[in-house]
């Protein structure tokens, strides 16, 4: 049995204190959920699911996860509809300029958030749709465009080009190559970069931040200006529910098609 | 015993430029109807990009395609009419067997009963009726390039264009499905062109080979013509295999090359030549009087089973001689001397530099 093992004790110690250091905050979000205290604190001196209920009795912080999830669902959805086409254009056609215009629409992935954030802040002021659905839905945007554009185009440019070749000779005109054959091998990009969509504006917060405000606003935000006020587990149980809601979005992706071939290829 | 078949498809002045640069200069070619022409080459030859201008995949950059009198160059690839079989196979991974193989009738309107039952005989056609409802990812290969051959010939099409079908198939595989493929071709009377870069392939399925070198067309003609009578060195070279010998024609109108004279069928003027002759047309030892007869020393045998070769030194060159293994034949050595004969009609001449 040792012969298959090849890896040495202090490698297998190193990569386990690795994982330590990288997982134990989110590990240690679930027993501090779990606190009877008034005040964060580990290990807590008593047990108590007290901040859950406080939790979902927080009207304040139902209506930031509502707002959240339609929002991210929203953002998702358009950002497949626009990248899709979008993807194929940058990929199947060539034409003056199409290298520099990748770069431009996948650009905000490279910009700090903040300066984002700022613009966003500046523009929207004067169209008025600051702490507005579609105002924070068109932010979301620039940012997930970019991820999905790059996830579909590589998805895209591996996929065998004879098989949309095969359907044009078969007598298929281009839509309905595009509807037939290039979306549906094209399905297991899409979960990856609807998932990924998904996570990005469902966790956005630096952006959102500027462009929320009473009327509405995201749980992230909520969460933020929760703990800036007072420091109790109640931030635990909403995180630990996060963190629960992160990994059933990662297992549909991975029943649907697994992790490898959605994420990896 | 019949009359010429007629033209089916026919190419005019085809060309293919990229900026400067005349990939493919201008081709024209003739192919019958129920015929099947092999485009044979070297990579880089053009034989792809001329299949794939047939199919309207690639745009030539003058030149006309007709196809039963009818002009198709500036004929979408959807309305040509064509059933292509791709080197990939090209199957729609997310649809099974069946769907894969009615995609193209379902494109001409055909209700889907009707598609289903014509897929169904396509498919015993090429023997896979009993894989309908399996994905393309788990059939084999060879399986996989059946289903695309019935794919292609479900719909019917003018013609059935092939893009090097066997080249992922291991060998085995190779010649079964060459005969089927031929068989197929013929039953149905289709016109056919296959691409390929295998002279095997090219000489045993096809009825005329057009031979193919940096976008122009070497030689057009049966697998016996370009294999017996090559117009150009490179075509000998390419289709089979062959010693080449430095030679030379001196004023008087007589060959030579390394310090024999030889005798040929065909005259050339006087100067430098290439002379070609096949490895297996040579006799090593042979009683029968030959035009050529010279002298050698064996430098080296390869026995390959079913062939042995000879290498044989004869003056500064060396000579392959290739012999069909036999029980009877007294064991050559190395350095023994041997004569090998053969006649004018097996020594062919080219102007010397022409490749």
């Amino acid at each position: 049995m040792m012969e298959i093992h090849k890896t040495s004790w202090p490698m297998r110690i190193l990569v386990f204190l690795l994982f330590v250091y990288l997982l134990a905050p989110v590990i240690l979000v679930f027993p501090l959920s779990f606190s009877g205290d008034q005040v964060l604190r580990f290990p807590p001196s008593f047990w108590s699911t007290r901040w859950y209920s406080a939790l979902f009795a927080n009207s304040q912080m139902l209506q930031a996860f509502w707002t959240s999830l339609s929002l991210a669902a929203i953002v998702t959805a358009l950002s497949i509809v626009i990248a899709v086409p979008a993807a194929w254009v940058m990929t199947r056609l060539t034409f003056a300029g199409r290298d520099l215009l990748f770069n431009l629409f996948t650009a905000p992935l490279l910009l700090p958030t903040i300066v984002l954030g700022l613009a966003i802040l500046i523009v929207f002021a004067s169209f008025g749709l600051l702490a507005t659905m579609h105002g924070l839905v068109f932010a979301h945007l620039v940012v997930t465009l970019p991820y999905a554009l790059r996830v579909l185009a590589v998805s895209l440019s591996t996929q065998d080009r004879a098989c949309e070749e095969a359907a044009r000779t078969l007598g298929a005109k281009p839509l309905t190559v595009f509807f037939r054959v290039t979306v549906p091998m094209l399905t297991p990009g899409i979960v990856a970069a609807a998932a990924l969509c998904f996570l990005v504006s469902f966790d956005e917060v630096v952006i959102t931040l500027f462009l929320t405000g009473p009327r509405i606003s995201t749980l992230p935000v909520e969460l933020y200006n929760y703990v800036y006020n007072q420091a109790d587990p109640l931030v635990a149980a909403a995180s630990a529910l996060l963190i629960l809601l992160t990994l059933a979005v990662i297992m549909i992706v991975e029943r649907a098609m697994g992790l490898g071939k959605a994420f990896v290829k | 015993m019949t009359s010429a078949p007629e033209e089916h498809l026919r190419l005019e002045g085809i060309g293919v430029s990229f900026g400067a640069v005349n990939v493919i200069p201008a081709l024209d070619l003739s192919v019958r109807k129920g015929e099947m022409v092999a485009f044979l080459g070297p990579s880089g030859c053009g034989k792809t990009t001329t299949l794939r201008i047939i199919a309207g995949l690639n745009k030539p950059s003058r030149g006309r395609i007709m196809v039963g009198g009818r002009d198709i160059t500036r004929l979408p690839i959807h309305d040509r009419d064509m059933g292509m079989v791709f080197q990939s196979y090209a199957l729609f991974p997310h649809m099974n067997v069946t769907r894969n193989v009615a995609f193209g009738l379902q494109m001409r309107n055909i209700p889907s009963r009707d598609a289903e039952s014509r897929a169904a005989q396509a498919l015993d056609m090429v023997q896979l009726g009993h894989l309908a409802h399996r994905k393309p990812k788990e059939l084999s290969g060879g399986q996989q390039q059946r289903v695309a051959l019935a794919r292609a010939l479900v719909i019917e099409p003018s013609i059935l264009l092939l893009d090097e079908p066997l080249s992922n198939l291991d060998a085995k595989l190779r010649d079964e499905m060459r005969v089927q493929i031929r068989a197929l071709q013929q039953q149905s009377g289709i016109t056919a062109v296959f691409v390929t870069h295998d002279q095997v392939e090219a000489l045993s399925m096809c009825d005329r080979v057009v031979v193919m070198r940096g976008g122009r067309v070497e030689q057009f003609g049966t697998p016996t013509e370009v294999y017996e009578r090559p117009a150009t060195a490179f075509v000998a070279n390419f289709v089979g295999r062959t010693n080449r010998l430095k030679g030379a024609i001196t004023a008087e109108g007589t060959l030579t090359a390394a310090g024999h004279q030889l005798r040929s069928a065909t005259t050339l003027p006087p100067g430098a030549v290439e002379i070609l002759v096949r490895p297996h047309r040579i006799r090593i030892d042979d009683a029968a009087e030959t035009a050529n007869r010279v002298k050698g020393a064996v430098s080296g045998i390869t026995f390959i089973g079913d062939l042995v070769q000879y290498a044989v030194r004869v003056g500064d060159a060396e000579v392959v001689v290739e012999e069909a293994t036999r029980r009877d034949r007294s064991a050559l050595a190395v350095g023994d001397t041997v004569t090998l004969g053969w006649s004018a009609e097996d020594t062919l001449v080219y102007p010397a530099g022409e490749q």
